[in-house]
């Protein structure tokens, strides 16, 4: 089965982009990630946006990068989780040569733009239920699955912190990082409370920007030269929507599925995984898919983690941008964790910040309130 | 309107916050309008159905065990315990600023279905696994939101 390649990856700029609009970002993110593949946008056969705030986000983009005739048009908004979901639609479309060069797209200005709509009644049939219960979210949803890990498997807090200090010491080598000062397990425990038992270093910042990944088929990878990224396996479900309760057992994730999958399509297990770029919204977030990719035995995640296992130099490289935590969380990250991966198999790095010989990769998106999951595989075929 | 609710069960206090409550307010619609009109009356009902057993919500037009529609409501004891919780220090809503910090958990209701909601308690007064029992804050003139407090 043909696999899409990944040909170029890009970010915006990141942090605070207070002159540009979501559209602005997705658009420069776009042509960057074209010019990393040595393609224009008169090569573009189609477009998947995640995210957006926007109505109908394909057409907006399409429009705004005036492709002609894309024959693509992917929207699918499951959240954060929504590019590694576009990572099996396109690679469909590409195997039934509907087209060889797509775009996956991202923008933001979380940071600076305008604030949500907080209009007060509420007429959605499924949110009545929750806002008037007045929880923070998403923290304060995460922060209830955390709590309900603590109370089974006996997880600290002590070992949610790990997470944090081992992503801020990869973010210490990334200058596009928005926190690089290294951190202790005391700092994050010493942070602000947000929502128990998390405090501010357990949650991602807010930032601005966005983020895009060409596709292309075997064929046109060949045709450009590139290093042969693959796609070679993906799945996505989800367990609810943005009502944390109604997640049936909130200490295991949608990835206990997709992750399986998206291994067995690839042909290779967790040991096989040579960096791991999960979706860090939070702390937990992370803690809980290491467990249900199956790094580690369900309830065991705490202990996995302690002692820098996904630290530079650990077990598991993870997060090697810095993460959601550290880099930069425009609000949908998972675009994020697939730039990542790529540019580790590609060999970017230098020094530490490269894993060394890395030839699969695994990119795990989580949208919502931990509602949906999207496990990619990725790996270098000339490896 | 609730035939099958157990008519000995005693309603919960419902108390009127419609002028100091600056928060969410739920609009009834569809399958839940049944729901929000018993919480007038301090009643917390949910969809039992008669043909798979199926005990749900929030309220939907269909049983999520079979298919069935309108899985009938019956009354809840209003009693449950604590799933998870969390305490927020951020208000998560316009109106709860003032709140901060304060108690939101998932509760397991005694007859099965669980409900996100506000817990009137101290921050430090409530463990998982914590029996609790509703109450009814009145935000509208459609809607009371069930809020619970330590049993
Ligand atoms: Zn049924």
């Amino acid at each position: 089965m043909a696999e899409p390649i990944v040909a170029g990856v890009a970010e915006s700029d990141l942090g605070e982009t207070p002159d540009r609009n979501w559209l602005d970002n997705a658009g420069i993110a776009t042509v960057r990630a074209l010019e990393d593949a040595d393609l224009t946008l008169e090569d573009v056969d189609g477009v998947a946006v995640g995210g957006g705030d926007d109505y109908m986000p394909a057409l907006v983009l399409a429009e705004y990068l005036d492709l002609e005739e894309p024959s693509l048009l992917e929207g699918t908004e499951i959240g954060g989780s929504s590019f590694e979901n576009f990572c099996g639609h396109v690679g469909d479309a590409m195997a039934r040569g509907r087209a060889d060069v797509v775009v996956i797209a991202y923008g933001s200005t979380s940071k600076t733009g305008p604030g949500r709509d907080r209009s007060l009644e509420v007429t959605h049939p499924v949110d009545g239920f929750v806002r008037p219960t007045g929880l923070f979210r998403p923290p304060g949803a995460y922060a209830m699955a955390a709590r309900r890990h603590m109370h089974e498997y006996g997880t600290t807090e002590e070992q949610l912190a790990e997470i944090a200090v081992a992503t801020r010491e990869w973010a210490s080598m990334n200058p596009k990082a928005a926190q690089r000062e290294p951190i202790t397990v005391e700092d994050v425990l010493e942070s602000r409370q947000i929502a128990e038992p998390f405090n501010l270093l357990d949650c991602c910042l807010v930032s601005d920007g966005g983020g895009a990944v060409v596709l292309v088929s075997e064929e046109k990878a060949r045709e450009l030269g590139v290093p042969e990224i693959a796609v070679a396996g993906v799945a996505s479900t989800s367990t609810h929507r943005q009502d944390i309760s109604e997640m049936p057992d909130m200490t295991t994730t949608g990835a206990a599925v997709t992750g399986p999958k998206a291994f067995d399509e690839a042909g290779i297990s967790p040991d096989d995984v040579d960096v791991a770029q999960l979706y860090d919204s939070f702390s937990y977030t992370a803690l809980v898919t290491l467990e249900d990719l199956g790094f580690c035995e369900k309830g065991e995640g705490g202990e996995f983690v302690e002692g820098g296992t996904t630290a530079p130099g650990g077990e598991l490289p993870m997060n090697t941008q810095g993460g959601g935590l550290s880099y930069c969380h425009p609000g949908h990250f998972g675009v994020f964790v697939l730039i990542e991966a790529a540019r580790q198999l590609r060999g970017d790095y230098t020094g530490d910040r490269q894993v060394d010989g890395a030839e699969v990769a695994v990119a795990h998106g989580t949208g919502g309130v931990l509602s949906s999951s999207s496990t990619v595989v990725l790996r270098r075929e000339d490896a | 309107m609730t035939g099958d609710a157990d008519e000995s069960a005693s309603s919960a206090t419902v108390e009127d916050r419609r002028e100091e409550w600056k928060g969410p307010v739920p609009v009834p619609s569809g399958a839940n309008t049944e729901f929000w009109a018993a919480t007038l009356e301090g009643e917390l009902l949910y969809q039992h159905c008669e043909e798979c057993g199926t005990a749900q919500l929030y309220p939907r037009a269909v049983c999520t065990g079979c298919g069935a529609v309108d899985p009938p409501f019956e009354r809840s004891e209003g009693v449950g315990s604590v799933y998870t919780y969390t305490v927020c220090h951020v208000p998560g809503e316009p109106g709860f600023g003032d709140r901060t910090p304060y108690v939101v958990a998932a509760v397991d209701l005694a007859e099965g279905p669980r409900l996100l909601a506000l817990v009137d308690c101290a921050p430090d007064a409530i463990e998982v696994g914590d029996s609790l029992e509703v109450r009814f804050w009145q935000v509208s003139d459609e809607a009371a939101v069930p809020v619970f407090v330590p049993a």
